[in-house]
């Protein structure tokens, strides 16, 4: 199973997204700032958008489902429980996992970001598809659901998992590192070689490294715990 | 000085609160109550019960500048800089002096490249800086952001921190997801279940907080 994208070229008004790669299976991390195109990568990846020259070729992948950055955009429904429901879930199994219990008649838009966040992660992961894209995961999750939702990724054990994020304090378990720059996105390898490369890559891990900590030691899902071990 | 007596809204409830630090972080997990505290304190919404005074004057009576969590829900107008020249505009400030601040807060949100972009067509930390540019174009005396920080990367944070400092507001109501954000500020509230659980500076209540994974990332590290 893997997903190419070859010569991939993408314009509107001034900025021009290109790209060259292959996501294998595993977790793939997209960092890059603001603008730089994370979203609008996502959205080719998930054919959304069409280039406007290259292509987005999938092997093997029969499902992909993509994560919209902003939770509001996915609601179609009137309460939670029948936004879970069409997603094609069992409500009560998406909301325990969501940790929405007792709000099933709520409206969404009652929820605040966080929850509807929680809401809209719960139901893209638990439809396990072969592609699973997510834009901006973690933003508006307190830790705790950051935590939470890391080792619901994990637990995917198949299929291609990429994430879009410029999240630095909790991350999960990634094999492979890109960034995106102006629009052009650069492969970084994989982790844990491809740190040092890692122009995006959150301040404690950068303090790790300049402390002297070697990379191939460093895990991204417990570097904090790591790091702080060191310097216990 | 920001007073809260009595408030009761939704789940919130603050019996009693005054704070005097200029740059306040308002920290705690999802659906405790943070975003309700701010739409009040803002005169967003009126509170059903109790009290909030910024610098003696109710909400309504003061200039705020807000930035909201959903910056597809507060931008009102097709292009970007019609959006910052909104505030201006609508308070009857001269044209000549609307497109001046304009620029100015363009310049100091790092924007100027977007001001005749269409809303529509910027990424979603791009909306929220121009959430933030028309927030501050009219110098605010109170500067309130709800998890504006949540749609940038580390580096646009950083900007916005620095534009929030500089920013002439008396206060700045600030929540963030972000402990390393969050410790930078004078004065931090940690809200739970509609509560004001901890209140203090960064110290003392991170001190209470250490056990938990609300204790910021790189005090952590550098301990």
């Amino acid at each position: 199973m893997r997903v190419d994208i070859k010569d991939l070229l993408f314009s509107r008004g001034s900025f021009t997204l290109r790209g060259s790669g292959t996501f294998d299976a595993g977790v793939h991390l997209v960092s890059g700032p603001v603008g730089s195109g994370k979203s609008t990568l996502a959205l080719l990846l998930a054919e959304l958008l069409r280039p406007g020259s290259g292509a987005v070729r999938r092997h093997g992948v029969s499902s992909a489902l993509l994560l919209l950055q902003f939770p509001e955009h996915h609601i179609t429904c009137p309460t939670v429980a029948q936004e879970a429901g069409s997603w094609g879930l069992a409500p009560e199994d998406v909301l325990a996992r969501a940790d929405l219990a007792g709000r099933a008649d709520d409206d969404p838009f009652h929820l605040s970001r966080g929850e509807l966040k929680r809401l809209t992660l719960a139901c893209t992961v638990m439809r396990n598809p072969d592609l699973l894209m997510l834009d901006e995961p973690f933003s508006s999750l307190d830790c705790t659901a950051k935590r939470k939702a890391c080792r619901m990724i994990e637990e995917r054990d198949e299929g291609i998992t990429i994430i879009f994020s410029h999240e630095r304090a909790v991350l999960p378990r990634v094999d492979t590192l890109w960034e995106m720059e102006g629009g052009t996105l650069t492969a970084c390898g994989s982790v844990p070689r491809a740190i040092p490369r890692w122009r995006h890559a959150p301040p404690y891990l950068r303090y790790a490294l300049e402390e002297g900590a070697r990379p191939e030691n460093i895990r991204l899902q417990d570097a904090r715990e790591a790091v702080c071990r060191t310097h216990g | 000085m920001i007073r809260i007596t009595g408030l009761r809204h939704r789940l919130v409830d603050i019996p009693d609160l005054a704070v005097d630090a200029r740059h306040i972080a308002v920290i705690g997990p999802n659906g405790s109550g943070k975003t309700t505290l701010l739409a009040v304190c803002s005169g967003i919404e009126e509170p059903c019960a109790g009290t909030v005074r910024l610098l003696g004057r109710p909400p309504s009576a003061v200039k705020v500048g807000w930035v909201g969590e959903f910056p597809d829900r507060t931008l009102l107008f097709s292009r970007v800089y019609d959006e910052i020249a909104s505030t201006p505009r609508f308070r009857h400030h001269p044209c000549r002096e609307t497109d001046e601040r304009v620029k100015a807060a363009a310049g100091t949100v790092g924007i100027t490249h977007l001001l005749d972009a269409k809303v529509s067509a910027l990424s979603g930390g791009e909306k929220a800086l121009v959430a933030l540019a028309a927030a501050c174009v009219d110098d605010p005396e109170v500067l309130i952001l709800d998890e504006a920080d949540s749609h940038l990367d580390g580096v646009t944070a950083e900007r916005v921190g620095r534009v929030v400092r500089e920013s002439t507001a008396a206060h700045v109501l600030w929540c963030t997801q972000s402990m390393d954000t969050a410790a930078e500020a004078d004065y931090v509230l940690f809200m739970e279940d509609g509560l004001v659980r901890h209140h203090g500076t960064p110290e003392e209540v991170f001190a209470r907080l250490e056990e938990t994974c609300f204790y910021p990332t790189m005090w952590r590290v550098r301990r």
